[in-house]
């Protein structure tokens, strides 16, 4: 073995362990921030009354996030996704509250409601060639504004116990099945991602969609589905938010937007470093929410979520920079 | 001798003092809070905030403009709704400035109201006087009086000079919320108030809690602070870690009641509703119904009626050259499981409260 194969074997090495560290980087770090909330307050912290409720309260924010992933993973932005969650959670409390129409039929409307919405987000993008950025972003207004109307502006609360129970009240495992629901949507997008020719499209056109088109790949096709599904997801949100409050308002479900988008892009650091991944979005999730729960159980003011969630994000993302920056160098 | 007879005097006063203050600690201010309950919980009388005016006369070739904080909000667009059936019946111009909450739309709202010489402009509930400086000293300066209504408690200044406050009883509002656990603890509370520092509203209340809390030594509490905008994704988390971190919590007061629709999963998720309950304020119809249903325990209400005409009677007063409307008398009554349905069902906002108001304003304009 010659000098220059050793050095081509530890570089290996190295590579090989950078590699590593990055895909669990975020779970070591969410681990770790388990550890110092869990010396610092014990008892409440490590309880499972603690973890049950981290894992039990987030489904909505899980599946917007993974909703926002299909889109950015082909290079394009759902920027209505939280407005569609608004629009369907509303459509559920005035078919059911005002209207009586029976919960199973307004959750299937909700849904319909949120594919709609993604199938003309589709539509104006691909047929009008606009940035997905500006035509989403309008979107989102412009069902704000159909949810205001609809709704007269006011939160309906009195939805129909049977979605509640079945979302939050009945639990495996002492977690709310909200919980579950999540995994399932995170699991199935995984696979579609990991095992079948449709994830590997998906791929392809989100790196580069003219070499995706002259490898005979349907660009289009494959874009609208995104949205599609980004669509269907944002109505999914919408039922579990309505599960889970029991109530719809016009307005509260915007501001899901930004905790959704850090959650993608954090999600991006890990397991499949630098790509979309439904795994890494619902770790970044609930090492967001661990880190938020456990700065509230110390007592420590609200306003200190905004500088874990932000910068939480931004040190990730350098770290991943760097990691990825140097194995650029090294390669 | 004299001197002598004082000091027994002095002394038998200060025992009765003494054994007054003892028998309230002894008790942990429930007798005086179950007083307070019991006050608030019948449908209240209409007092007029000051003498007979003949307020057709008076208004007369007068306008108000009402600038509300968000028009999409129901609160503020009933109340609105409600001033202009009340403006048309006494018989004057008024005008609904309708915006989405945006401080641009209500810097043109006041232009709008200057340039076209409306008597008097109304930032209502919410519209933050704060971020008006220039438009309010230019309306002032072009001969329009604004009022500030229902954003202040009584005696709170408006912290910006050319505004009128119009205030409503916030602080008693906030003893009333920390009165009702105190009764239903029998003076042991464990209690996590919400509240939202940024609105002006706030500090009236919870210096109104504060002294409920006060006359009730076996009482504690902690405040967490969300701001408007983080309701929807703070409350709930923050209301599980604090729930959770201390298993004797045994209330939760959010300070307005939209924020219970938050906290009522939280409680839900944590398996604490059967023995945490929620106290709170402002009377929104689907928290009425939320305490119809159980999931809320009190809402202190208000009637979004009333509130319009005791404002406009506050507005027409200062435009009628009459002293200022230090306290509207806009009263406040508290929903429990026992009256939340005269409020309808589902609840309607301004039902429960009776009708008498309707012809005490009317007596007292002279129409």
């Amino acid at each position: 073995m010659t000098m220059s194969d050793m050095t081509a074997q530890r570089h290996e090495r190295r590579q090989l362990w950078v590699d590593r560290s990055e895909r669990i980087g975020l779970i070591v770090a969410w681990l770790v921030v388990i550890a110092a909330f869990g010396i610092a307050r014990p008892g409440p912290f490590l309880s499972w009354a603690n973890f049950s409720t981290i894992f039990g309260s987030q489904a909505v924010l899980v599946v917007l996030t993974l909703g926002l992933i299909i889109p950015l993973t082909s290079g394009d932005f759902d920027l209505s996704i939280a407005g569609n969650l608004t629009l369907s959670a509303m459509t559920i409390a005035v078919l059911n509250v005002y209207l009586k129409l029976p919960i199973s039929f307004a959750i299937l409307a909700a849904l319909g409601v949120g594919c709609l919405i993604g199938a003309i987000n589709a539509v104006v993008v691909l047929f009008f060639r606009i940035n997905s950025l500006i035509v989403t972003l309008g979107m989102g207004t412009f069902i704000h504004g159909v949810t205001l109307w609809i709704s007269n502006s006011n939160t309906i609360s009195g939805v129909d116990f049977a979605l509640p129970t079945a979302v939050i009240v009945t639990r495996l495992f002492g977690i709310p099945l909200a919980f579950y629901y999540a995994l399932l949507v995170a699991a199935l997008i995984w696979y579609v991602f990991t095992f079948t020719s449709a994830g590997q499209q998906l791929l392809f056109v989100g790196r580069g969609r003219e070499v995706a088109r002259l490898s005979g790949i349907r660009v289009d096709r494959v874009r609208a589905a995104t949205f599609l599904v980004s669509g269907l997801l944002g109505g999914l949100a919408g039922v579990l938010y309505t599960g889970t409050t029991g109530s719809a308002d016009p307005s509260s479900g915007l501001s899901y937007l930004l905790p959704a988008f850090a959650a993608a892009f954090l999600g991006a650091t890990s397991i499949t470093p630098g790509r979309f991944n439904p795994i890494g979005s619902v770790i970044a999730v609930y090492f967001l929410v661990t880190g938020i729960s456990g700065l509230s159980i110390l007592g420590i003011s609200t306003f200190v979520q905004d500088l874990f969630y932000g910068g939480a994000l931004v040190v990730a993302v350098a770290l991943s920079q760097i990691v990825r920056g140097r194995q650029e160098r090294t390669s | 001798m004299k001197h002598g007879w004082k000091l027994v005097g002095l002394a038998a006063a200060m025992s009765v003092f003494g054994l007054a203050g003892a028998a309230a600690a002894q008790d942990n201010g429930v007798g005086a809070a179950k007083a307070d309950i019991a006050k608030y919980s019948k449908i209240p009388a209409f007092i007029a905030a000051g003498a007979p005016f003949d307020a057709k006369a008076c208004m007369h070739g007068k306008s108000i403009m009402s600038l509300p904080a968000n028009s999409s909000v129901p609160f503020l667009s009933t109340i609105d709704a409600a001033m202009t059936k009340v403006a048309g019946m006494v018989g004057f111009d008024f005008k609904v400035w309708e915006n989405q909450g945006q401080v641009s739309q209500w810097v043109q709202g006041m232009d709008f109201a200057a340039n076209n010489h409306y008597s008097l402009v109304d930032l209502l509930a919410g519209t933050d006087p704060r971020a008006l400086g220039p438009q309010i000293k230019a309306a002032n300066d072009a001969g329009t009086t604004v009022t500030g209504s229902h954003v202040t408690g009584y005696g709170q200044p408006i912290p910006i000079a050319g505004v009128t406050p119009i205030p409503i009883d916030y602080k008693e509002a906030g003893k009333l919320i920390a009165e009702w656990p105190i009764v239903k603890t029998g003076g042991k509370v464990n209690a996590i108030v919400l509240v939202t520092s940024e609105v002006l509203s706030t500090d009236p209340m919870i210096e109104g809690i504060k002294e409920a809390f006060a006359s009730c030594p076996d009482c504690k509490f902690k405040v967490i602070d969300v701001s408007l905008t983080d309701w929807a994704t703070k409350i709930q988390p923050s209301v599980q870690s604090a729930v959770i971190a201390d298993p004797t919590v045994n209330y939760i007061i959010p300070i307005y009641d939209s924020m219970s629709q938050f906290v009522v999963p939280a409680l839900q998720i944590t398996g604490a509703s059967d023995h945490v309950k929620i106290s709170t304020f402002n009377g929104t119809p689907f928290v009425i119904d939320m305490v119809r249903n159980g999931q809320v325990e009190m809402d202190v209400g208000e009637n979004l009626d009333w509130i319009a005409y005791g404002l406009l009677d506050a507005q027409m007063r200062k435009l009628c050259g009459f002293e200022a409307v230090t306290d509207p008398k806009i009263p406040l009554m508290v929903f429990d499981a026992g009256n939340a349905a005269t409020a309808g069902v589902p609840a309607e906002a301004s039902r429960g409260f009776g009708d008498a108001y309707i012809k005490g304003f009317k007596a007292l304009w002279k129409l």
